[in-house]
């Protein structure tokens, strides 16, 4: 389907290269996303084209979605379309206009409109409707058609009663819901996405997907980069870069039929293909499962092919079939909350000792508003606790206070034994949490990977020697070798891949016994995602404890030994992860992708004997289903190696 | 986002005051700022502070709201007034001790120059709590159009300053991660002497700067896509317009305070 012979199509790109570091790689003063690229490209003359030879065309109306590992292209692609990037060879075509002159660059910007990754860097104003108004009001559209658009483009995206309100008040996903409305007031023909979604929660995506495919139907051409196999299989066409070329090119179902490749790209398949496939290679019984199906087609057919198959449905008593991980020690718990409160309004300072301390803690401002309240628990030495919650729940402050960053209003934070509020023993107190803040590259600052790394041990004291063994630790953990170059490098020339993994480092060099991660996989592709995954499994295995604030169920499925759910700033639920998502109407936000399919399977008629929480668990209760005469604990063994992957 | 550094303090309710043409608001501050230089007599400061007065009732903000505004400024004014009153030594010797001696003008200077300068105070803090800055950066913008003609680029001079009140409170909420993961780190914030705490620093400088260029960088691409190219042929989403039955009122009442105060001035 390589559309070579294109001479028609709203957007034609032919045989395109685009390569970094030379000249005359953008249009006009644009600065390019690519800075990071460049800088590589710089240390690296033969870095390879982010672009190497790309030809398709896209017709007017089409929804399409590029999906790569991160580094394959596909953000150069889309902003090539409307001119932000020049081709350094090929030619693309919008339109009819070339997009590499930057007069006809700026006619394509009129019609065709693009949303960009991080929603608070796409504003210009302190409230949402001057915000979107600022695309027409530059397009020199009529004051008073202005507000029809505005009101218009805030309608289609659901925040027409946020019209009022300052974006830094917003959720992520409200802010990039008015970044699309703001594009959508500009009344374009081609929209364009960069990971609108990628530093979103669940619900922020599925709104943004509903919007995507609302406003395609109403005829605007998608363009849509993305990391999520669900947003591709909501498009008419996905297109997978590898190393600046197309690779695939089809429907979904055409292109996920490539199971295989669709790997080898490190890219996961959408989670009925990923299974069916997994059953197909586990349990041949079934026989070969429908391709290009949704979840729930694909768990009426195989409620079918197991009804058919379970002749003797097996009888077994519901027992601990599928145990929860060990249970953790019986020593004191690592984390402790007492009946903790916290206002920002009244909040003391973490660091400066108080004359009046105790009764300013105590007294505070009647009515202050509490971000959270009456906080109670513990997070046993050596566990896994996974912390979940809407936007708004109290998360953020809740891992702030357990990392001493922020001390309670009233109740206690003990940490190994040490309130957070002893300033005696602070020091003691830091060498014992270590706290991977959201997005952690953003707090590297010294010249070298190797000061970077060396700053938390140093201020430890350290000797110089010993500093040097943690850092060659450390970054032997998150993947990196210590050669002399990486240590010498820039932290901030380094990919972003590997800046993160830097970050962490700095982090784990302090060989704290309890770790905070917060949101670590916020922005991976799959690649990344199931490395920090690795690494995790690792240090739990190691014996550190782990406090992790995530918005993915499944992750908390796959990792965690126990859950605590928050909700407006108090502990909703809390308990292993099957005692908080099996019960029904669970406080949790969401359930794990394998659980809700069980339940699809049940309601189909195949209720599994146990609720399984991950994916291989999932599999061997759908295989203990359909040979219940093999042993089990064999199957599930191979199967979840397959799965897992 | 409790915390957030308060540059536009608007105060949001339903007033007169909140409805009026911030063209108006903007320009009838200014005029009255620059009366309050010509306050010199206990008439004319009671005409001010009536003028003052009114608009605040008129603007349903809470007192003490508009006096937190001020705060900060009220020990400038304390010391000025004190200085007032010690150093002015015109008048009558009202009293003496030692050395020091105050005379009546002394008295009155102190008075008199503290209380206008609250006045001005507070009309500043009241256009402020009652307008969104957005109006605010608008109006000045309408206003200083006619610079434009001389080459004085207004229109990106407001959208500039529009976009540093926008960045204001993600910045502040990127320092305090900031400081959060450096001080998990260990990071000592609380250096001794000016090189120490300098060196502190660095860990949370540098990030932010970074930062700050990945916001320029991102924003200014963002801006291109969304067709930005200078203020040539802009439109404008308010189109500011004068409403006779809203804005006359006011103007009208500003005109009369003006006049008042003119003929207070010329009588005296």
């Amino acid at each position: 389907m390589e559309a070579s012979d294109a001479t028609i199509g709203q957007i034609v790109l032919r045989d395109v290269h685009v390569r970094y570091g030379t000249a005359g790689e953008r249009a006009g003063s644009a600065p390019s996303a690519a800075a990071d690229a460049a800088l590589d490209a710089a240390a690296d003359p033969d870095a390879p084209e982010a672009l190497a030879g790309v030809s398709l065309a896209i017709n007017a109306g089409e929804h399409v979605c590029i999906l790569g590992a991160n580094g394959s292209g596909k953000s150069t692609l889309v902003q090539l379309i409307n001119g932000l990037i020049c081709a350094s060879e090929g030619s693309v075509e919008v339109f009819g206009l070339n997009a590499g002159d930057p007069a006809s660059a700026a006619a394509i910007r009129r019609r065709a409109a693009m949303v960009f990754q991080h929603p608070e860097d796409q504003m210009v104003t302190s409230i949402v409707a001057d915000d979107v108004a600022f695309g027409p009001e530059n397009l020199g559209v009529p004051s008073a058609q202005i507000a029809a658009r505005v009101d218009a483009a805030l309608t289609a995206v659901d925040m027409s009663e946020h019209a009022q309100a300052d974006p830094a008040d917003l959720s992520g996903g409200q802010q990039q819901r008015v970044a699309i409305a703001g594009a959508l007031a500009m009344e374009p023909e081609v929209l364009l996405l960069d990971e609108p979604a990628a530093m979103l929660d669940d619900a922020g995506r599925r709104a943004i997907r509903d919007i995507v495919r609302r406003l395609n139907a109403r005829g605007i051409t998608i363009v849509h980069v993305t990391h999520f196999m669900d947003d591709a299989l909501a498009a008419g066409r996905v297109i997978v870069l590898e190393q600046g070329r197309i690779a695939l090119d089809g429907t979904p179902a055409e292109v996920f039929q490539h199971r295989e490749t669709v790997h080898r790209l490190g890219l996961e398949l959408p989670f009925a293909e990923e299974l069916a496939w997994t059953l197909e290679r586990n349990l041949p019984a079934l026989g070969p499962l429908p391709r290009e199906t949704d979840a729930a087609t694909l768990a009426q057919e195989l409620a079918e092919r197991i009804g058919s198959h379970a002749v003797s449905l097996p009888g077994k008593p519901a027992g601990s079939h599928v145990p929860d991980r060990t249970a953790p020690s019986a020593q004191a718990p690592a984390i402790v909350f007492r009946d903790v409160s916290f206002s920002y309004v009244d909040e003391r300072s973490a660091r400066k000792r108080h004359l009046l301390r105790r009764g300013l803690g105590r007294r505070g401002r009647a009515g202050a508003p509490l971000a959270v309240e009456g906080l109670a628990f513990d997070v046993p030495r050596g566990s896994l606790t996974a912390l979940v919650g809407c936007t708004g729940a109290g998360k953020s402050t809740t891992v702030e206070l357990a990392c001493a960053l922020k001390l309670p209003r009233t109740g206690s934070v003990e940490l190994m034994g040490i309130a957070t509020d002893d300033l005696s023993r602070r020091r003691e107190l830091r060498a014992q949490v270590g706290y991977v803040s959201q997005l952690p590259d953003r707090q590297l600052f010294a010249e070298t990977v190797f000061d970077d790394i060396a700053f938390g041990p140093r201020n430890l004291g350290l000797t110089e020697k010993e500093v040097r063994g943690r850092v060659e630790e450390a970054l032997a953990l998150v993947g990196l070798s210590a050669t002399p170059e990486m240590l010498r490098r820039s932290p901030f020339a380094l990919s972003g891949g590997q800046q993160r993994s830097v970050a962490l480092a700095g982090v784990l060099a302090l060989r704290t016994p309890i770790l905070i991660l917060d949101e670590p996989m916020a922005g991976l592709d799959p690649q990344g995602r199931s490395r920090m995954h690795a690494l995790i499994r690792r240090l739990r295995a190691d014996g550190v404890t782990i406090l992790m604030v995530t918005h993915s169920m499944d992750d908390v499925a796959e990792l965690a030994d126990r859950v605590i759910v928050l909700a407006r700033g108090r502990v909703a639920a809390l308990g292993s992860p099957r005692d908080v998502f099996c019960p029904p109407h669970s406080p949790a936000p969401g359930l794990p992708a394998a659980l809700a399919f069980a339940r699809r399977l049940g309601q189909a008629g195949a209720p599994l004997p146990h609720e399984p929480l991950t994916r291989s668990q999932l599999v061997a209760e759908i295989g203990g289903l359909v040979r219940p005469h093999t042993a089990e604990a064999s199957s599930a063994e191979e199967v979840s190696h397959g799965a897992a992957r | 986002m409790a915390l957030r550094v308060s540059i536009g303090q608007y105060y949001s309710a339903d007033s007169v005051i909140h409805r009026l043409d911030p063209r108006i608001k903007l320009t009838a501050t200014v005029v009255f700022m620059v009366s309050c230089f010509f306050v010199s007599s206990a008439a004319t400061l009671a005409l001010a502070a009536v003028a003052v007065g009114a608009c605040i009732a008129l603007a349903h903000v809470p007192a003490g709201r508009l006096l937190s505004q001020i705060k900060p400024i009220a020990l400038f004014l304390v010391v000025t007034s004190v200085i007032n009153l010690f150093f002015v030594q015109t008048g009558d010797l009202a009293a003496s001790l030692g050395p020091i001696r105050i005379f009546t003008g002394g008295i009155e200077a102190a008075l008199l120059y503290t209380l206008r300068f609250f006045l001005l105070l507070l009309a500043g803090s009241l256009l402020m709590l009652t307008t969104q800055p957005v109006a605010l950066t608008d109006a000045a913008e309408k206003l200083l159009a006619p610079l434009e003609r001389w080459g004085v680029p207004v229109s990106q001079v407001t959208l500039i300053l529009s976009i540093a009140l926008r960045f204001v409170p993600t910045l502040s909420q990127e320092t305090r991660n900031i400081v959060a993961a450096q001080t998990a780190r260990g990071a000592d914030l609380e250096g001794k002497g000016a090189i120490a705490y300098a060196r502190a620093c660095v860990p949370l400088l540098v990030p932010l700067f970074a930062s700050a260029l990945r916001h320029a960088e991102n924003l200014g691409r963002a801006m291109e896509a969304r067709c930005y190219t200078g203020g040539a042929g802009r439109t404008h989403y308010h189109e500011l317009k004068l409403v006779a039955r809203r804005d006359l009122p006011f103007a009208f009442g500003v005109a009369l305070y003006l006049a008042a105060l003119v003929a207070l001035s010329l009588l005296a």
